[in-house]
């Protein structure tokens, strides 16, 4: 891998690694820019560090202090937050549906929420290409949204997927099996296919799963990039131009360093991206870095992830297949007879015995004798995910907390709480998979209220009063500063966002590679939309899969 | 231990002793630990061969909060030397202080919630039975955990006051569970097939085993007599209790 000497000036400083900054320090290397991407925790080598155990495993999570309230407090770390090289895709469970096209127009089509500064037709060529580039295995025609087919085909489905299946079959509900997942099910390049180990939130040892890690970071370093591992960014510095210069970052041994840029590009995700440019306060920026809109860490979303287990007579051995491996989104759009707006997803989940006894405590209050009993047996339980859409709230938020860090910045204070819409839709998504799971002929059904995914509080807008940056990631108040991860997205459906950050990635890496130098020198700004670029390949590696460093 | 309580078989006694609990006699995975890649088989195997000391916590401390433990995910059926590790693993988190990403607003750190909690357990055992929480009976010992359990501690204290019991007390299980159920031994009796890679799943439908694992030999198990920690199957879940789950799903 290349490295960048300790003084000298690149033009693009990505903060964070995770799902969008390995596609962006991918695509930026390969167009021939100089870029250091910074990423907090460790350069994974995948045999040696991962672990096929739910314990050993704690060390892929952003485990560092958050301070977390409102009135439904979010757990935060093992579900939602990353930390080394591919971020949250390591862990992800891999589903990667489209939003849907009304995703982008939910003030427009039902009146609550914000439209997005894009249509989902903006951004279709990129789900396509990412699709191809992952690449995503699953049905061969996905019915809702915009229906559409996928690269791979499907993938067996283990014993909660026949769960899902028979259980919606039996009340008319439509469902597809096997994905979507970027999960291979079949060889691509060097990457082997699935094994089907139910590992996937423990990080794929096999490379069947995809991760930035695997798929984009390895061109990224054959291109010239340096991903710096183990360098925990403090705060952005700024011109007296009102131009970033580079970032301040921390070392693995507290050791503070200044890495000069002519562009950053900020990929920490929805908690780490608002805390940074919190801690960038300076005299022009009193309230937080390009946050004269003041909606900088507002409009925080979590996703509803209630989980619904039915035990059964028969065994199901959940631990089979990938977690992630059918779905439904029959309950995706808004429908009014519902009595609320937008909706959910039901999807297969495969909690492991340490996540399922955590379950049965949340969902059955068990313990002593009856934790003992409820999992021996666990074999004989299914569970299903609710991942219900909640609409954006000025007041769930991030905030700077008092406490602080090891390195003295203050940690991030999350506060979320759910409103009268979320509540009706959580109910009633909640209410209609405990259905199916009945349905399906389990005897026995409870249910846990969780949270999954997060995104939000660096809204994406057209209007720099009230949002933080332009449908590019571009902030309004300083044209070379960027923020391109799940931070921006004004809404999120009830879809994983995992392919839909990628996708947007790959759409501001047009752009800045289009815009060209103009991104570091000019104020003026060009809004056209820079049109996809295909066959992102070197030409040596056509058709031979993604690279591995060797 | 010097008190225990046995699940039982109306027909046939007392469940106790065993060297493997469980519905899947002579299962183990340990067994299959060749088939694993290094990385995985050393940290599974160092969770049973090594336990770690016990270093935050003090003797006194220590041997209370083994108590709570005891009742919290009782192993009295299991044979001695084949009881699950949890304090250690518990008193090595907290003395690494180790986080899960995040503290509650209106919790203490969890180094001063569990010294807080444990304090608080005993104080309540005296107040209520007139004895300490280690020399109650075991049934007494599970009515006070089970008033923290519901959410309404039976007699009130102040630590009670100042963190949410219901926090401390998913908490507490949380890391239980975490130790517990993180062990191969625990594995051998719920039936969970193990660690994976190189050598993956093949059979997914319809439960099948591997061909490594073993069919379900089911057999009636009852609760111990004197125990208040059955499952409310036909309730709804505690009104906390479904607010505040943890951990990882999608």
């Amino acid at each position: 891998m290349r490295r960048f000497d300790e003084g000298e000036t690149v033009d693009y400083c990505i903060v964070g690694v995770g799902s969008a900054g390995g596609v962006l320090v991918q695509r930026l290397a390969r167009a021939g820019f100089r870029v250091v991407a910074l990423e907090a925790g460790p350069f994974w080598d995948t045999e040696k560090d991962w672990v096929s155990d739910e314990k050993g495993s704690r060390e892929l999570y952003w485990n560092d202090l958050r301070i977390t309230g409102g009135k439904h407090p979010l757990a935060l770390g093992s579900n939602n937050s990353g930390k080394g090289v591919g971020g949250g895709s390591v862990h992800w469970a891999a589903f990667t549906p489209r939003f849907h096209p009304s995703d982008f127009r939910v003030y427009t089509q039902d009146g609550v929420g914000v439209d997005w500064p894009m249509s989902y037709w903006d951004l279709k060529p990129y789900y396509e290409l990412l699709e191809r580039e992952i690449p995503v295995a699953g049905p061969a025609w996905f019915p809702w949204g915009d229906p559409h087919g996928h690269p791979y085909g499907p993938h067996p489905l283990g014993g909660v997927g026949d769960v899902l299946v028979r259980g919606c079959t039996s009340l008319g509900i439509r469902t597809v099996a096997g994905g979507p997942v970027a999960i291979l099910s079949a060889s691509h390049g060097d990457r082997p296919h699935c094994i089907y180990r139910g590992f996937c939130l423990q990080g794929c040892k096999v490379g069947a799963k995809a991760s930035t890690l695997i798929t984009h970071v390895p061109d990224a370093i054959s291109g010239g990039a340096e991903i710096r591992a183990h360098s925990m960014a403090s705060r952005i510095s700024l011109r007296s131009d009102g131009r970033v210069d580079g970032v301040i970052y921390f070392d693995r041994e507290g050791r503070e360093h200044f890495q000069r840029a002519r562009a950053v590009i900020v990929s920490g995700y929805a908690i780490e991206t608002p805390r940074l440019l919190l801690n960038s306060v300076c005299p022009a920026h009193p309230h937080g870095l390009a946050n004269s809109s003041r909606t900088l860490g507002k409009y925080l979303m979590a996703q509803a992830g209630n989980v619904v287990a039915g035990r059964f007579d028969e065994l199901i051995r959940l631990y089979k297949a990938p977690p992630a491996h059918a779905l439904s989104e029959e309950f995706y759009e808004t429908d009014p007879r519902r009595g609320f707006a937008r909706g959910f997803a039901i999807q297969t989940v495969g909690p492991l015995p340490v996540a399922f006894a955590k379950q049965m405590v949340a969902a059955m209050g068990a313990w002593g004798w009856g934790m003992r009993r409820v999992m021996m047996d666990y074999n004989h339980w299914a569970t299903l995910g609710v991942l219900g859409e909640i609409l954006p709230w000025e007041d769930n938020r991030v905030e700077l907390a008092e406490e602080k860090d090891q390195h003295g910045i203050p940690v991030a204070k999350v506060t979320f709480n759910l409103h009268d819409n979320d509540e009706k839709l959580i109910e009633f998504g909640k209410n209609k998979v405990m259905e199916v799971m009945w349905a399906a002929g389990a005897k026995q059904v409870v249910q846990e209220s969780r949270f999954a995914h997060l995104v939000g509080a660096v809204r994406m807008g057209s209007d720099p009063s009230s949002s933080v940056v332009d449908k590019f990631g571009r902030t309004h108040d300083i044209p070379n500063l960027f923020v391109c991860d799940g931070s921006i997205l004004p809404t999120q459906g009830s879809a994983n966002p995992g392919l839909t950050i990628q996708a947007l990635a790959a759409r501001t890496a047009d752009y800045l590679i289009k815009q060209g130098t103009a991104i570091f020198s000019s104020n003026q700004r060009d809004l056209t939309e820079p049109g996809i670029r295909y066959d992102l390949s070197p030409p040596y590696t056509k058709f031979k899969g993604n690279p591995r460093i060797t | 231990m010097t008190k225990k309580s046995f699940p039982f078989r109306a027909t046939g006694g007392e469940i106790r002793a065993l060297q493997q609990p469980g519905y899947y006699a002579g299962y183990s995975t340990l067994a299959q630990q060749r088939k694993w890649d290094d990385a995985t088989r050393e940290t599974v195997t160092s969770r049973v061969m090594k336990t770690p000391p016990i270093r935050f916590f003090s003797p006194q401390e220590a041997a209370l909060l083994g108590a709570i433990i005891d009742r919290v995910l009782p192993q009295d059926d299991r044979a001695e030397a084949h009881t699950v590790p949890i304090l250690p693993a518990l008193d090595q988190r907290l003395f690494n202080n180790e986080l899960s990403g995040f503290r509650y607003e209106d919790m203490p750190p969890d180094q001063e919630a569990y010294k807080l909690a444990i304090e608080a357990i005993d104080a309540m055992a005296q107040q209520r039975f007139g004895q300490a929480f280690i020399d109650l009976t075991v049934h007494r010992q599970e009515l006070i955990l089970k008033s923290l359990h519901d959410g309404h501690p039976d007699p009130d204290h102040a630590a009670w006051h100042r963190m949410p019991v219901h926090r401390f007390w998913a908490m507490l299980m949380e890391d239980c569970v975490t130790a517990y159920y993180a062990h191969p031994w625990a594995w051998d009796e719920i039936g969970f097939g193990g660690p994976a890679y190189p050598r993956g799943y093949m059979r997914l439908e319809n439960g099948l085993p591997e061909p490594w694992e073993k069919d379900e030999q089911r057999y009636e198990w009852n609760v111990p007599a004197d125990s208040v920690s059955e499952l409310d199957e036909e309730g709804a879940p505690p009104e906390y209790g479904s607010l505040h789950g943890h951990g990882g799903s999608h």
